[in-house]
Protein backbone atom coordinates (compact mmCIF):
# COMPACT_ATOMS: atom_id res chain seq x y z
CA UNK A 1 0.00 0.00 0.00
CA UNK A 2 1.62 3.38 -0.85
CA UNK A 3 2.09 5.62 1.58
CA UNK A 4 0.19 8.63 1.70
CA UNK A 5 2.10 11.31 3.22
CA UNK A 6 5.69 10.95 4.73
CA UNK A 7 4.80 10.35 8.48
CA UNK A 8 5.78 12.63 12.01
CA UNK A 9 8.54 14.43 10.88
CA UNK A 10 10.90 16.48 13.07
CA UNK A 11 10.13 20.05 12.70
CA UNK A 12 13.02 22.43 12.58
CA UNK A 13 13.02 24.82 15.39
CA UNK A 14 13.01 27.72 12.57
CA UNK A 15 10.33 30.01 11.12
CA UNK A 16 8.14 28.50 8.82
CA UNK A 17 8.35 29.57 5.06
CA UNK A 18 4.62 28.81 3.69
CA UNK A 19 2.59 31.08 4.73
CA UNK A 20 -0.56 28.97 4.66
CA UNK A 21 1.22 26.56 6.50
CA UNK A 22 2.09 29.01 9.34
CA UNK A 23 -1.43 30.33 9.62
CA UNK A 24 -2.17 26.76 10.79
CA UNK A 25 0.79 25.31 12.75
CA UNK A 26 0.03 28.84 14.62
CA UNK A 27 -3.73 27.78 15.23
CA UNK A 28 -2.82 23.76 16.25
CA UNK A 29 0.01 24.88 18.56
CA UNK A 30 -1.77 27.66 20.31
CA UNK A 31 -4.72 25.29 20.93
CA UNK A 32 -1.94 22.78 22.36
CA UNK A 33 -0.09 25.13 24.75
CA UNK A 34 -3.47 26.45 25.79
CA UNK A 35 -4.64 23.05 26.54
CA UNK A 36 -1.26 22.28 28.55
CA UNK A 37 -1.50 25.15 30.73
CA UNK A 38 -4.98 24.33 31.03
CA UNK A 39 -4.34 20.89 32.41
CA UNK A 40 -1.04 21.73 34.53
CA UNK A 41 -3.84 24.26 36.79
CA UNK A 42 -6.30 21.38 36.89
CA UNK A 43 -3.67 19.03 37.70
CA UNK A 44 -1.26 21.05 39.91
CA UNK A 45 -3.21 23.88 41.30
CA UNK A 46 -1.09 26.18 39.23
CA UNK A 47 -1.82 29.94 38.54
CA UNK A 48 -1.16 30.20 34.87
CA UNK A 49 -1.35 33.70 32.38
CA UNK A 50 -0.23 33.10 28.96
CA UNK A 51 -0.86 35.41 25.90
CA UNK A 52 0.16 35.55 22.28
CA UNK A 53 -0.08 37.62 18.82
CA UNK A 54 -1.10 36.06 16.15
CA UNK A 55 0.90 36.58 12.74
CA UNK A 56 -2.42 39.20 11.63
CA UNK A 57 -1.61 40.53 15.32
CA UNK A 58 -4.74 39.34 16.97
CA UNK A 59 -3.72 38.49 20.64
CA UNK A 60 -5.06 35.47 22.09
CA UNK A 61 -4.87 34.95 25.96
CA UNK A 62 -5.32 32.02 28.32
CA UNK A 63 -5.41 32.57 32.44
CA UNK A 64 -6.19 30.80 35.33
CA UNK A 65 -7.85 32.65 37.27
CA UNK A 66 -7.72 36.14 35.49
CA UNK A 67 -4.76 36.40 32.79
CA UNK A 68 -4.94 40.70 34.08
CA UNK A 69 -4.28 39.61 37.43
CA UNK A 70 -1.21 37.52 37.34
CA UNK A 71 -0.16 39.80 34.94
CA UNK A 72 -0.38 42.72 37.35
CA UNK A 73 0.58 40.82 39.57
CA UNK A 74 4.23 40.62 37.87
CA UNK A 75 4.38 43.61 37.23
CA UNK A 76 3.91 44.83 41.04
CA UNK A 77 6.99 42.42 41.93
CA UNK A 78 9.24 43.73 39.58
CA UNK A 79 9.22 46.41 42.32
CA UNK A 80 9.81 44.01 45.18
CA UNK A 81 5.99 43.65 46.75
CA UNK A 82 6.02 44.05 50.60
CA UNK A 83 3.16 41.92 50.87
CA UNK A 84 3.27 38.00 51.04
CA UNK A 85 2.74 35.29 48.15
CA UNK A 86 -1.09 34.95 47.68
CA UNK A 87 -2.08 32.14 49.95
CA UNK A 88 -2.09 29.08 47.74
CA UNK A 89 -4.29 27.38 50.74
CA UNK A 90 -7.35 29.30 49.55
CA UNK A 91 -6.98 27.60 46.00
CA UNK A 92 -7.90 24.14 47.18
CA UNK A 93 -11.73 25.77 46.76
CA UNK A 94 -11.29 25.46 43.60
CA UNK A 95 -10.93 22.40 43.38
CA UNK A 96 -14.14 21.19 43.91
CA UNK A 97 -15.54 23.60 41.65
CA UNK A 98 -17.59 23.13 38.87
CA UNK A 99 -14.32 22.86 36.55
CA UNK A 100 -13.71 19.54 37.95
CA UNK A 101 -17.49 18.48 36.39
CA UNK A 102 -16.59 19.86 32.86
CA UNK A 103 -13.10 18.05 33.07
CA UNK A 104 -15.13 14.94 33.59
CA UNK A 105 -17.49 15.72 30.66
CA UNK A 106 -14.40 16.24 28.70
CA UNK A 107 -13.01 13.13 29.78
CA UNK A 108 -16.16 11.07 29.09
CA UNK A 109 -16.53 12.54 25.36
CA UNK A 110 -12.90 12.27 24.56
CA UNK A 111 -13.52 8.57 25.02
CA UNK A 112 -16.75 8.21 23.03
CA UNK A 113 -14.65 9.95 20.64
CA UNK A 114 -11.87 7.28 20.30
CA UNK A 115 -14.13 4.56 20.35
CA UNK A 116 -16.41 6.14 17.66
CA UNK A 117 -13.15 6.51 15.80
CA UNK A 118 -11.73 3.29 16.10
CA UNK A 119 -15.81 1.71 15.26
CA UNK A 120 -14.69 3.61 11.92
CA UNK A 121 -11.02 2.05 11.39
CA UNK A 122 -13.11 -1.30 12.19
CA UNK A 123 -15.32 -0.87 9.70
CA UNK A 124 -13.34 0.30 6.90
CA UNK A 125 -11.18 -2.68 7.74
CA UNK A 126 -14.34 -5.02 7.22
CA UNK A 127 -14.90 -3.22 4.04
CA UNK A 128 -11.05 -3.76 2.68
CA UNK A 129 -11.31 -7.22 3.80
CA UNK A 130 -14.86 -8.43 2.23
CA UNK A 131 -14.37 -9.69 -0.97
CA UNK A 132 -15.97 -7.55 -4.15
CA UNK A 133 -17.40 -10.13 -6.61
CA UNK A 134 -18.89 -7.44 -9.03
CA UNK A 135 -17.26 -4.39 -10.35
CA UNK A 136 -20.27 -1.71 -8.91
CA UNK A 137 -19.84 -2.62 -6.04
CA UNK A 138 -16.62 -0.68 -5.53
CA UNK A 139 -17.09 2.67 -3.82
CA UNK A 140 -16.88 5.55 -6.86
CA UNK A 141 -20.21 5.53 -8.87
CA UNK A 142 -17.51 7.56 -11.52
CA UNK A 143 -15.81 4.71 -12.45
CA UNK A 144 -19.06 3.09 -14.11
CA UNK A 145 -20.13 2.73 -17.57
CA UNK A 146 -23.96 3.19 -18.80
CA UNK A 147 -24.38 -0.46 -18.74
CA UNK A 148 -22.97 -1.29 -15.14
CA UNK A 149 -24.36 2.34 -13.65
CA UNK A 150 -28.37 0.95 -15.33
CA UNK A 151 -27.77 -2.45 -14.07
CA UNK A 152 -26.89 -0.89 -10.58
CA UNK A 153 -29.84 1.36 -10.33
CA UNK A 154 -31.93 -1.42 -11.48
CA UNK A 155 -30.33 -4.35 -8.34
CA UNK A 156 -30.83 -0.71 -6.09
CA UNK A 157 -34.60 0.20 -7.07
CA UNK A 158 -35.81 -3.47 -6.65
CA UNK A 159 -33.85 -3.50 -2.91
CA UNK A 160 -36.17 -0.17 -2.00
CA UNK A 161 -39.09 -1.95 -3.03
CA UNK A 162 -38.35 -4.80 -0.69
CA UNK A 163 -37.19 -1.97 1.85
CA UNK A 164 -40.79 -0.52 1.43
CA UNK A 165 -42.66 -3.45 1.38
CA UNK A 166 -40.81 -4.48 5.08
CA UNK A 167 -41.80 -1.22 6.42
CA UNK A 168 -45.38 -1.12 5.28
CA UNK A 169 -45.45 -4.68 7.40
CA UNK A 170 -44.22 -3.49 10.08
CA UNK A 171 -46.61 -0.22 10.60
CA UNK A 172 -49.53 -2.48 9.51
CA UNK A 173 -48.35 -4.66 12.49
CA UNK A 174 -48.86 -1.97 14.42
CA UNK A 175 -52.03 -0.21 13.32
CA UNK A 176 -54.68 -2.57 12.08
CA UNK A 177 -56.69 -0.35 9.50
CA UNK A 178 -59.77 -1.63 8.29
CA UNK A 179 -59.68 -2.07 4.22
CA UNK A 180 -62.48 -1.01 2.10
CA UNK A 181 -63.66 -2.50 -1.40
CA UNK A 182 -65.80 -1.64 -4.33
CA UNK A 183 -68.86 -4.49 -3.60
CA UNK A 184 -71.29 -5.94 -5.12
CA UNK A 185 -74.19 -5.71 -3.07
CA UNK A 186 -72.87 -7.71 -0.56
CA UNK A 187 -71.17 -6.87 2.63
CA UNK A 188 -68.82 -9.86 2.66
CA UNK A 189 -65.87 -8.30 0.80
CA UNK A 190 -65.48 -6.52 3.63
CA UNK A 191 -62.38 -6.72 5.46
CA UNK A 192 -62.33 -5.72 8.55
CA UNK A 193 -61.22 -7.22 11.56
CA UNK A 194 -64.25 -7.93 13.98
CA UNK A 195 -65.85 -4.60 13.41
CA UNK A 196 -65.11 -1.70 12.63
CA UNK A 197 -61.56 -1.29 13.97
CA UNK A 198 -60.72 2.25 14.05
CA UNK A 199 -57.43 3.65 15.71
CA UNK A 200 -58.43 7.23 17.45
CA UNK A 201 -54.69 8.32 16.22
CA UNK A 202 -55.47 8.05 12.89
CA UNK A 203 -55.60 11.30 11.73
CA UNK A 204 -55.60 10.68 7.97
CA UNK A 205 -58.64 9.38 8.33
CA UNK A 206 -61.32 11.12 6.48
CA UNK A 207 -64.67 11.51 7.69
CA UNK A 208 -66.36 11.22 5.18
CA UNK A 209 -65.18 7.95 4.45
CA UNK A 210 -65.80 7.09 7.94
CA UNK A 211 -69.91 8.35 7.42
CA UNK A 212 -69.31 5.97 3.74
CA UNK A 213 -68.68 3.14 5.62
CA UNK A 214 -71.42 3.59 8.26
CA UNK A 215 -73.72 3.46 5.25
CA UNK A 216 -72.48 0.43 3.87
CA UNK A 217 -73.26 -0.90 7.06
CA UNK A 218 -76.27 0.45 6.87
CA UNK A 219 -76.92 -1.51 3.54
CA UNK A 220 -78.78 -4.17 4.78
CA UNK A 221 -80.80 -1.75 8.03
CA UNK A 222 -83.44 0.90 7.70
CA UNK A 223 -81.86 4.07 6.15
CA UNK A 224 -81.89 6.57 9.08
CA UNK A 225 -84.34 9.27 8.94
CA UNK A 226 -82.33 12.08 10.32
CA UNK A 227 -79.75 13.83 8.12
CA UNK A 228 -75.89 12.26 8.86
CA UNK A 229 -73.54 14.99 9.45
CA UNK A 230 -71.89 15.27 5.93
CA UNK A 231 -75.56 14.62 4.35
CA UNK A 232 -76.77 11.49 3.13
CA UNK A 233 -75.44 9.78 0.25
CA UNK A 234 -78.05 7.07 0.11
CA UNK A 235 -77.09 3.36 0.54
CA UNK A 236 -76.12 2.96 -2.99
CA UNK A 237 -72.98 5.11 -3.53
CA UNK A 238 -71.75 4.08 -0.06
CA UNK A 239 -69.14 2.69 -1.03
CA UNK A 240 -65.32 3.43 -0.81
CA UNK A 241 -62.89 3.04 -3.48
CA UNK A 242 -59.59 0.68 -2.76
CA UNK A 243 -58.27 3.55 -0.55
CA UNK A 244 -54.85 2.90 0.55
CA UNK A 245 -54.34 4.15 4.21
CA UNK A 246 -50.92 4.29 5.48
CA UNK A 247 -51.06 6.06 9.02
CA UNK A 248 -48.58 8.42 10.44
CA UNK A 249 -47.09 6.70 13.36
CA UNK A 250 -48.09 7.87 16.81
CA UNK A 251 -46.26 11.12 17.03
CA UNK A 252 -45.24 10.79 20.46
CA UNK A 253 -44.05 7.20 20.16
CA UNK A 254 -41.93 6.58 17.18
CA UNK A 255 -39.94 9.68 16.46
CA UNK A 256 -36.30 8.70 16.27
CA UNK A 257 -34.21 12.19 16.90
CA UNK A 258 -31.04 11.21 15.04
CA UNK A 259 -32.56 10.58 12.06
CA UNK A 260 -34.09 13.85 12.07
CA UNK A 261 -32.10 15.68 9.67
CA UNK A 262 -32.48 13.98 7.01
CA UNK A 263 -35.73 12.07 6.93
CA UNK A 264 -38.97 12.73 8.29
CA UNK A 265 -38.96 10.96 10.99
CA UNK A 266 -40.39 7.74 11.11
CA UNK A 267 -42.48 8.30 7.99
CA UNK A 268 -40.39 6.28 5.58
CA UNK A 269 -43.08 6.56 2.57
CA UNK A 270 -41.73 9.52 1.65
CA UNK A 271 -38.67 9.23 1.38
CA UNK A 272 -38.21 10.22 -1.99
CA UNK A 273 -40.46 12.73 -2.19
CA UNK A 274 -43.01 10.71 -4.28
CA UNK A 275 -46.50 9.39 -2.23
CA UNK A 276 -47.04 6.10 -1.58
CA UNK A 277 -47.80 3.75 -4.68
CA UNK A 278 -51.47 2.45 -4.02
CA UNK A 279 -51.18 -0.91 -1.85
CA UNK A 280 -52.22 -3.36 -4.37
CA UNK A 281 -53.40 -6.97 -3.17
CA UNK B 1 -7.82 14.69 34.84
CA UNK B 2 -7.76 15.74 38.43
CA UNK B 3 -5.89 17.55 41.33
CA UNK B 4 -2.85 15.28 42.31
CA UNK B 5 -3.39 14.54 45.46
CA UNK B 6 -0.11 12.87 46.13
CA UNK B 7 2.46 15.59 47.14
CA UNK B 8 5.73 14.37 45.04
CA UNK B 9 3.34 13.13 42.73
CA UNK B 10 1.83 16.44 41.96
CA UNK B 11 5.22 18.43 42.39
CA UNK B 12 7.10 15.96 39.97
CA UNK B 13 4.40 16.80 37.55
CA UNK B 14 4.21 20.00 38.22
CA UNK B 15 8.40 20.29 36.97
CA UNK B 16 7.58 18.34 33.62
CA UNK B 17 5.01 19.92 32.59
CA UNK B 18 5.71 23.34 33.66
CA UNK B 19 9.19 22.37 31.28
CA UNK B 20 7.06 21.31 28.40
CA UNK B 21 4.80 24.33 28.59
CA UNK B 22 8.37 26.39 28.57
CA UNK B 23 9.34 24.32 25.70
CA UNK B 24 6.53 24.31 23.71
CA UNK B 25 6.38 28.19 23.75
CA UNK B 26 9.72 29.07 22.38
CA UNK B 27 8.60 26.42 19.98
CA UNK B 28 5.33 28.43 18.85
CA UNK B 29 7.49 32.21 19.28
CA UNK B 30 10.19 30.56 16.73
CA UNK B 31 8.04 28.91 14.08
CA UNK B 32 5.62 31.30 13.73
CA UNK B 33 7.59 34.51 14.80
CA UNK B 34 4.74 35.76 17.09
CA UNK B 35 5.62 37.40 20.49
CA UNK B 36 4.65 35.30 23.37
CA UNK B 37 4.58 35.39 27.35
CA UNK B 38 3.85 32.86 30.31
CA UNK B 39 3.44 32.90 33.83
CA UNK B 40 3.21 30.25 36.37
CA UNK B 41 2.55 30.40 39.56
CA UNK B 42 3.07 27.78 41.96
CA UNK B 43 3.21 26.21 45.36
CA UNK B 44 6.86 25.79 44.72
CA UNK B 45 7.96 29.05 44.41
CA UNK B 46 6.94 32.58 45.87
CA UNK B 47 8.04 34.27 42.12
CA UNK B 48 6.62 33.23 39.39
CA UNK B 49 8.20 31.41 36.56
CA UNK B 50 8.52 33.09 33.02
CA UNK B 51 9.05 32.99 29.29
CA UNK B 52 10.53 35.04 27.95
CA UNK B 53 13.31 34.16 30.42
CA UNK B 54 15.48 37.22 29.95
CA UNK B 55 14.58 40.59 31.41
CA UNK B 56 14.30 42.55 28.64
CA UNK B 57 12.45 40.34 26.82
CA UNK B 58 9.84 40.10 29.18
CA UNK B 59 9.76 43.87 29.82
CA UNK B 60 8.76 44.00 26.01
CA UNK B 61 6.08 41.75 26.21
CA UNK B 62 4.74 43.77 28.88
CA UNK B 63 4.97 46.72 27.16
CA UNK B 64 3.15 45.26 24.23
CA UNK B 65 0.29 44.17 26.74
CA UNK B 66 -0.18 47.08 28.27
CA UNK B 67 -0.43 49.12 24.79
CA UNK B 68 -3.78 46.86 23.72
CA UNK B 69 -7.30 48.05 24.63
CA UNK B 70 -9.36 46.64 26.89
CA UNK B 71 -11.51 45.28 23.77
CA UNK B 72 -8.29 43.75 22.37
CA UNK B 73 -7.23 41.76 25.25
CA UNK B 74 -10.61 40.53 26.25
CA UNK B 75 -11.65 39.86 23.13
CA UNK B 76 -9.74 36.28 22.61
CA UNK B 77 -9.30 35.96 26.12
CA UNK B 78 -9.93 32.62 27.96
CA UNK B 79 -10.36 30.93 31.23
CA UNK B 80 -10.06 27.32 32.27
CA UNK B 81 -13.90 27.16 32.30
CA UNK B 82 -14.64 28.49 29.16
CA UNK B 83 -11.50 27.02 27.64
CA UNK B 84 -12.64 23.79 28.70
CA UNK B 85 -16.31 24.25 27.96
CA UNK B 86 -15.23 24.74 24.17
CA UNK B 87 -13.32 21.55 24.20
CA UNK B 88 -16.12 19.74 25.25
CA UNK B 89 -18.45 20.67 22.11
CA UNK B 90 -16.12 20.76 19.47
CA UNK B 91 -15.70 17.17 20.74
CA UNK B 92 -19.36 17.01 20.68
CA UNK B 93 -19.49 18.09 17.29
CA UNK B 94 -16.97 15.41 16.38
CA UNK B 95 -18.55 12.74 17.99
CA UNK B 96 -22.14 13.20 16.27
CA UNK B 97 -19.94 13.79 12.75
CA UNK B 98 -18.00 10.49 13.29
CA UNK B 99 -21.13 8.64 14.67
CA UNK B 100 -23.03 9.26 11.87
CA UNK B 101 -20.68 8.61 9.18
CA UNK B 102 -20.26 5.07 10.89
CA UNK B 103 -24.00 4.59 10.95
CA UNK B 104 -23.32 4.95 7.06
CA UNK B 105 -20.91 3.00 6.50
CA UNK B 106 -22.64 0.07 8.48
CA UNK B 107 -25.67 0.64 6.66
CA UNK B 108 -23.40 0.50 2.96
CA UNK B 109 -22.25 -2.93 4.65
CA UNK B 110 -25.81 -3.98 4.90
CA UNK B 111 -26.72 -2.41 1.80
CA UNK B 112 -24.07 -4.44 -0.13
CA UNK B 113 -24.81 -7.38 1.66
CA UNK B 114 -28.25 -7.48 0.71
CA UNK B 115 -27.34 -6.84 -3.11
CA UNK B 116 -25.21 -9.81 -2.45
CA UNK B 117 -27.62 -11.94 -0.85
CA UNK B 118 -26.23 -12.14 2.25
CA UNK B 119 -28.61 -10.67 4.14
CA UNK B 120 -32.14 -8.94 3.41
CA UNK B 121 -34.44 -6.17 4.59
CA UNK B 122 -36.82 -8.81 6.62
CA UNK B 123 -33.81 -9.11 9.08
CA UNK B 124 -33.74 -5.71 9.91
CA UNK B 125 -35.62 -3.61 12.10
CA UNK B 126 -37.52 -0.53 11.79
CA UNK B 127 -34.52 2.19 12.21
CA UNK B 128 -32.18 -0.13 10.35
CA UNK B 129 -34.83 0.46 7.39
CA UNK B 130 -34.79 3.78 7.28
CA UNK B 131 -31.63 4.11 7.33
CA UNK B 132 -31.20 1.93 4.56
CA UNK B 133 -34.00 3.60 2.36
CA UNK B 134 -31.77 6.67 3.33
CA UNK B 135 -28.14 5.54 1.89
CA UNK B 136 -29.86 3.61 -1.25
CA UNK B 137 -31.41 7.01 -2.46
CA UNK B 138 -28.49 8.70 -1.71
CA UNK B 139 -26.84 6.00 -4.10
CA UNK B 140 -29.39 6.94 -6.54
CA UNK B 141 -29.04 10.15 -7.11
CA UNK B 142 -25.39 9.72 -7.66
CA UNK B 143 -26.28 6.55 -10.23
CA UNK B 144 -28.76 8.75 -11.39
CA UNK B 145 -26.47 12.10 -12.34
CA UNK B 146 -23.69 9.37 -13.38
CA UNK B 147 -26.37 7.79 -16.05
CA UNK B 148 -27.02 11.65 -17.01
CA UNK B 149 -23.46 12.23 -17.72
CA UNK B 150 -23.18 9.73 -19.31
CA UNK B 151 -26.45 9.37 -21.72
CA UNK B 152 -25.16 13.06 -22.23
CA UNK B 153 -21.39 11.97 -23.66
CA UNK B 154 -23.08 9.07 -25.95
CA UNK B 155 -25.43 11.55 -27.33
CA UNK B 156 -22.57 14.39 -28.02
CA UNK B 157 -20.15 12.02 -29.43
CA UNK B 158 -20.80 11.54 -33.47
CA UNK B 159 -19.31 8.04 -33.28
CA UNK B 160 -20.09 6.00 -30.70
CA UNK B 161 -19.00 3.18 -30.48
CA UNK B 162 -20.62 2.33 -26.41
CA UNK B 163 -17.91 0.39 -24.67
CA UNK B 164 -15.07 2.63 -25.62
CA UNK B 165 -16.49 6.19 -24.79
CA UNK B 166 -17.75 4.66 -21.68
CA UNK B 167 -14.36 3.21 -21.44
CA UNK B 168 -12.81 6.45 -21.80
CA UNK B 169 -15.65 8.59 -19.31
CA UNK B 170 -15.13 5.92 -16.52
CA UNK B 171 -11.00 6.53 -17.44
CA UNK B 172 -11.44 10.26 -16.89
CA UNK B 173 -13.91 10.19 -14.04
CA UNK B 174 -11.59 7.77 -12.11
CA UNK B 175 -8.74 10.33 -12.04
CA UNK B 176 -9.15 13.33 -10.05
CA UNK B 177 -8.39 15.65 -12.60
CA UNK B 178 -9.94 14.61 -15.57
CA UNK B 179 -7.72 15.11 -18.47
CA UNK B 180 -11.17 15.16 -21.10
CA UNK B 181 -11.42 18.36 -23.18
CA UNK B 182 -15.01 19.39 -22.94
CA UNK B 183 -14.98 21.55 -20.07
CA UNK B 184 -18.65 21.37 -19.13
CA UNK B 185 -18.05 17.71 -18.63
CA UNK B 186 -15.36 18.34 -16.22
CA UNK B 187 -17.60 19.43 -13.27
CA UNK B 188 -20.06 16.59 -13.68
CA UNK B 189 -17.59 14.50 -13.27
CA UNK B 190 -16.17 16.64 -10.01
CA UNK B 191 -19.73 16.68 -8.58
CA UNK B 192 -19.48 12.77 -9.17
CA UNK B 193 -16.53 12.44 -6.98
CA UNK B 194 -18.22 14.20 -4.29
CA UNK B 195 -21.64 12.33 -4.39
CA UNK B 196 -20.41 8.91 -4.23
CA UNK B 197 -18.93 9.17 -1.28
Amino acid sequence: MMKKSKGRQKTKMVKMDKENNLQVTFSKRKNGLFKKACELCTLCDAEIAVFVFSPSGKVYSFGHLDVETIINRFEGIENPPLNPQPNMQLDEIHRNSPIQDLNNDLTELMNQLELEQKKTEDLKNKRKNSKVPEIWLKDSIGGLDLGQAKEFKGKLENLKKQVRHEAFKMLEGRYPHPSFYVGSSSNALFGVDGGININPNMNLFDQRRMVNMNNFYNHNMALPNHPLPFGNYGHAEGFVPGYNYIPEPNPTGNQNPSSKEENEAGNEHHHDGHSPDPRSD
Amino acid sequence: MAYIENETSRKTTFRKRKGGIMKKALELSTLCDVPIAVFVQSEYNSVPEVFPPSRQAMGNMLVKWEKLSLVEKTKKMMNQEQFIQQRITKATESCKKVAKENKELAMKEVMYDCLRGDNAPCNLDEDELRDLGGVIDQYMKGLNRRIQVLMKDHASSSTSVVPDAAAAAAAAVAMPTAEMGSSSNVKDFDLNQTQSE
